[in-house]
């Protein structure tokens, strides 16, 4: 740990400081490409409210051009990265994770207790980011389980000709796959997703951009925003794939011919 | 606090935290004191008048009573805190206290942070490395106003261990610097005098022990009682130790 620098210890040190700013790069960039790749997934999926038409028109427009297929196998790769990297961050043993959430527990309700003679410049403001990222460890390990099955069943569905028509993803197949049941594992993952996307890209300001970016404030709040625009999209894109809601924008497509 | 409105005094409920590692016998337990509360009491006063009328054997730490000298650190409903600037009025009557934890325990809520931060100090080095033999008869290296600002703010620190305490990192990891030895290191990385570059610095800064090892809970920026901007040092390091790595290849 001595800043002199050349002995072997040093030079080991040294490595392996690199090695793990690398990993830290790696699980941040990819981290960074996921949350901004659902964003634009949500609105993709969105094109759904428009009908059938327009969600089918999408799928075989990205299709066509070859976006769609590189994009599943891309986005698959860099989710394991992600699991595998990210994950380094998380204390092994139970004991220690025990120790981390009663931390966390402790610091989020210090401050919320009532009580009758507080100042206005109390010092005790409940802090929450802790228990954030507890919560972004619980999340990351759901959509791990749930995230690689729509990914594998879409990979299948884009690929291989083995739902619907052929091969890509046609409006009819998806409904009837949502309305059959994945609507319960999706709307858990679309709330763990958003969820997850939105308090790392907060956390990742903050890491690189504290003092240069707007204040942590601003920060949080941009972050809650977009959380319940893109989660109140995606709960509405949910339940007209369920079918349970007609397309709120299908007027839109209204007069287009076929 | 009494006031016009209510003018009984609250009675506070402290249940605090007792072990004493020296005597075999004891075990860890948590033991209850009330007290009337008075007029801007502060825990330090509150410690002390429970160690003077209700039980001399209570351990804690106190020496300025003024927030400067780092001693009272502690977990008070489960966030660490100054007891000698936490006012009693800021609490609710139940109050919880416990020793600072990533520490070793001297005794109930007495803590030994000076083995910690010895050793941080030891680790980071932090003292100025002159780039040249001090000459005595040389006039003084001149320094901006806002590189003097910057480095005054870090050297603000009190070391009283509550960044430490709060990170859950720090927590699990020994090893790692936590707010008060990141904000060290960047305090010594500004400073011009220092003769180490960024090389130098950056096994200590990257890596795990380091501003890598943090996973950003922010805790430590919301416990400071100095108020410390650490996130903003973070973000420095961060950005700088990048800047040594890309340099380097």
């Amino acid at each position: 740990m001595k800043t002199t620098t050349g002995s072997l210890k040093g030079a080991d040190s040294i490595s392996k400081a690199r090695r793990q700013v690398i990993y830290e790069l790696i699980s941040g960039c990819t981290g960074l490409v996921l949350a901004l790749f659902m964003w634009g997934h949500v609105i993709l999926v969105g094109s759904i409210l428009t009908g059938e038409r327009g969600f089918d028109w999408l799928a075989t427009l990205l299709e066509d051009y070859y976006v769609a297929q590189p994009t599943v196998a891309a986005i698959f790769a860099i989710f394991i990265v992600h699991a595998v990297f990210a994950s380094r961050k998380i204390p092994a043993q139970l004991r220690e994770r025990r120790q981390m959430i009663e931390l966390a527990k402790g610091l989020k309700q210090s401050g919320r207790e009532k009580v009758p003679s507080r100042r206005d410049n109390s010092p005790f403001v409940p802090h929450l980011e802790s228990m954030l990222w507890i919560w972004q460890v619980r999340t990351g390990m759901v959509i791990l389980v749930i995230g690689s099955f729509h990914l594998i069943l879409l990979g299948i569905d884009v690929f291989t000709p083995l739902f619907g028509p052929g091969p890509g993803i046609d409006s009819a197949t998806s409904m009837g796959r949502v309305a059959a049941g994945l609507w319960l594992p999706y709307s858990i993952l679309l709330l763990c997703v958003e969820f997850h996307a939105g308090v790392g890209l907060y956390r990742l300001a903050i890491k690189w951009g504290s003092g240069v970016l707007p204040s942590r404030h601003i920060l949080h709040r941009i972050e809650q925003l977009i959380f319940w625009v893109v989660l109140g999209l995606g709960t509405l894109t949910l339940l007209v794939l369920a079918g349970w809601m007609s397309p709120p924008l299908e007027f839109l497509l209204s007069g287009v011919s076929p | 606090m009494t006031d016009k409105n209510n003018p009984r005094p609250r009675r506070l409920r402290f249940e605090i935290f007792r072990y004493n590692p020296e005597d075999p016998e004891s075990k860890p337990h948590i033991e209850t004191f009330e007290i009337d509360e008075r007029p801007y009491m502060t825990l330090y006063m509150a410690l002390s008048e429970i160690r003077e009328t209700l039980d001399a054997s209570l351990q804690f730490d106190f020496a300025c009573r003024s927030a400067i000298c780092g001693s009272c650190g502690m977990l008070v409903n489960g966030r660490p805190a100054l007891g000698c600037r936490t006012l009693t009025a800021d609490l609710p009557e139940e109050i919880r206290l416990h020793p600072l934890p990533a520490f070793k325990l001297i005794g109930d809520l007495s803590v030994d942070t000076g083995i910690w931060f010895r050793e941080m100090a030891e680790r980071t080095e932090a003292w100025i490395h002159e780039q040249l033999p001090f000459d005595p008869d040389a006039e003084e290296q001149r320094m901006s106003d806002d590189i003097a600002a910057a480095i005054y703010e870090g050297d603000r620190c009190i070391e009283c261990g509550c960044c430490v305490a709060s990170c859950g990192v720090a927590n699990v990891n020994p090893e790692f610097l936590a707010g008060a030895g990141l904000n060290r290191i960047a305090r010594f990385m500004m400073d011009p005098r220092d003769g180490r570059t960024d090389a130098d610095w950056f096994e200590v800064v990257a890596g795990d022990q380091g501003v890598f090892g943090c996973v950003g809970m922010m805790a430590c920026a919301d416990v400071c009682p100095k108020e410390l901007p650490l996130l903003d040092v973070y973000a420095y390091l961060r950005r700088r130790t990048l800047g040594t790595k890309i340099a380097s290849g």
